[in-house]
């Protein structure tokens, strides 16, 4: 039990979980087949929106997460207005330059503290160890772990509830015209779907979610600075997404857990890491361009539940 | 002090504006966005300051140096990561990935390399500085200036009057026309791909020179600069993107000395969110081109 619940291994849990939420804030564009490159910096804007709030107006760190990545999404509205009105790359440009502006002016600005970052921000892992104080002394485990597990547990439970909600999403009315738009934006229009606004509703969503990650990253960090939230940071997520699978939702977890454990095994490799991740990159769009989990692998999987006991020509039929 | 200014402007912007026509002549052919363009860039740099510090040339071979092997990465970034995804029918996003996965992989390369420190050329490149009376000159930015201006007389000149040129131009405009007229377009875009690679190796040089700040991270922050004009200029609009060079470089010396001297990198985010709200096919290409569907 105490080989599996230490600090290593929760943190590498943690990480996992961040990911996984910047991960699928890539998705959520990619939804509408568009493309974000400042994940990273919503990322930052919410983890400073976050901290400054808990850490100089006092706000409880629940509703400081929330109110991140409402800025965050607040933030997206300057670049969204003008790009998701366009066809192209051109919002792929424009949030790329996004989080360059993000990170000089975390860079400069006096209440993030420039290069130096904000250090002591209120841990995740305290307030949760300090408010089940009197449940850990019972089960016997010190605050310390107790903390730190109890970290890890919320942490899942948001990602759980994020995949949730978007799977909701995926099959309702707004799911369904995102996936039109990607098909095809031109039949999408003209089967009268407000194209516009369903591209600036899955860009708002992804900065929103980029926003959480951050501030959660920040509240169990305990210490954030620009470095943190480099252009390094958006080809980490993009990978995530690409290498679990793009088209479908599950993709993006399944990358981020891998491409968090895997690091993590190969230390060795660390130095080189950056290096493989840009071959990889290359290597999965020229050969398997929709990742590990595809929609047909998907489909094949689903299959073969035994609660779906229609014959196999019935089910086909109706899929139609 | 304007005068100054403006020279230092035009210095700054002659060098963008070689480093956009590199992003205009790959959107062109290919229409995609080359991610990895910045990071040949760097590597243009540094290769010219290997060239100087390391075999002891004058800076002109260097420079030609610089362009032959930004010419070589341009061709393997075409060979291996876009050549690839031409032939089987992948979504617009797809080589945008993959020129990101180059860029980030040149960008560890380098730091494996030549580490992650600021390096600079030797002293003596400086130059003596020049009195004009209303400003001053150095020699290496005169050097600098007439060499991204002379790129760009031969780049038009190429395209204009050379029959790879024209044939450049007819891919750009219509790939399959283009094919069906005898063009052979694959050759073509690796061609282009190749030619701009060089601009920016050549870009990256002259950069190197005129700023003496050489570090593995430049890469990003230019190649921003550079989707910047590109995106000012009009998408695929080589003498818009010349244009865009000098306004940016000129819009950012002036920010820095008449305003905020921290935030001369937002300066070009203002200008690509301005220019899209307003007039998103670029500043210098007829209405109907461009973004707008």
């Amino acid at each position: 039990m105490d080989e599996i619940l230490n600090g290593y291994v929760l943190q590498v849990v943690v990480f996992s979980c961040i990911n996984i939420i910047l991960a699928l804030s890539v998705y959520m564009t990619l939804c509408t087949g568009q493309m974000s490159l400042g994940n990273a910096g919503f990322m930052s804007v919410g983890a400073y929106t976050s901290a400054i709030l808990t850490m100089q107006a006092g706000l409880p760190m629940p509703a400081a997460i929330v109110l991140g990545g409402i800025m965050a999404a607040v933030v997206a509205l300057i670049v969204g207005i003008p790009t998701t009105r366009l066809r192209g790359m051109y919002l792929a440009i424009a949030t790329l330059g996004f989080g360059e502006v993000v990170r000089v002016l975390a860079l400069n600005l006096k209440i993030t503290n420039g290069a130096l970052g904000l250090s002591g921000i209120p841990s995740m892992a305290n307030t949760l160890g300090d408010l089940a104080s009197d449940l850990l002394d019972v089960l016997d485990i010190d605050t310390q772990t107790g903390g730190q597990l109890l970290m890890c547990l919320v942490l899942l439970i948001v990602v759980v509830a994020i995949l949730w909600f978007w799977r909701r999403l995926e099959r309702s009315r707004i799911g369904r015209a995102f996936a039109a738009v990607k098909a095809d934006e031109h039949a999408a229009e003209l089967s009268g779907i407000p194209i516009v606004y369903y591209k600036m509703m899955s860009f708002l969503f992804s900065a929103f979610f980029a926003g959480v990650a951050g501030a959660l990253f920040a509240h169990t960090a305990n210490f954030i600075s620009p470095t943190d939230f480099s252009w390094h940071k958006v080809v980490n997520a993009l990978l995530y997404c690409v290498f679990g699978g793009s088209n479908v939702m599950w993709g993006s977890p399944l990358g981020a857990v891998i491409l968090t454990v895997l690091p993590e095994l190969l230390r060795d490799l660390a130095e080189y890491r950056d290096m493989l991740y840009g071959i990889m990159l290359v290597a999965l769009m020229a050969f398997r361009p929709d990742g590990i989990l595809s929609y047909d692998v998907l489909k094949r999987m689903t299959r073969k539940r035994p609660a779906h006991a229609v014959p196999e020509r019935a089910a086909k039929e109706g899929d139609r | 002090m304007f005068f100054q200014q403006l020279i230092n402007g035009l210095n700054l912007g002659s060098a963008y504006a070689v480093i956009a026509i590199g992003y205009t002549l790959v959107f062109g052919v290919l229409n995609i966005i080359n991610m990895a363009h910045g990071e040949i860039f760097m590597f243009g740099a540094f290769i010219g300051l290997m060239l100087v510090t390391a075999a002891g040339a004058n800076i002109f071979v260097a420079l030609i140096g610089a362009m032959l092997g930004g010419a070589v990465l341009g061709f393997l970034l075409e060979y291996l990561a876009l050549r690839p995804l031409r032939r089987r029918k992948v979504t617009h996003l797809a080589p945008l990935i993959s020129t990101i996965g180059v860029s980030i992989f040149l960008e560890s390369l380098a730091l494996k390399i030549w580490g992650p420190q600021t390096q600079s050329f030797p002293p003596q490149f400086e130059g003596a500085l020049m009195d004009a009376g209303l400003f001053k000159v150095s020699m290496i930015q005169i050097v600098g200036f007439c060499t991204a201006i002379v790129l760009m007389v031969l780049l038009t000149l190429l395209l204009d009057k050379t029959k790879i040129g024209k044939a450049v131009k007819a891919t750009s405009e219509n790939i399959e026309t283009a094919g069906l007229l005898g063009i052979n377009t694959s050759r073509i875009i690796t061609f282009t791909v190749m030619l701009a690679s060089s601009l920016g190796a050549a870009a990256g040089v002259l950069v190197g020179l005129s700023f003496n700040a050489i570090e593995p991270t430049m890469g990003m922050t230019m190649s921003f600069k550079g989707l910047a004009v590109l995106i000012m200029g009009g998408l695929g609009n080589i003498r818009g993107a010349m244009m865009g060079g000098f306004i940016l470089g000129i819009a950012e010396v002036f920010s820095v000395a008449y305003g905020a001297s921290s935030y001369r990198d937002a300066v070009a985010f203002g200008i690509i969110i301005l220019i899209l709200f307003f007039r998103p096919e670029g500043l210098f290409s007829k209405a109907g081109k461009g973004g707008r569907p």
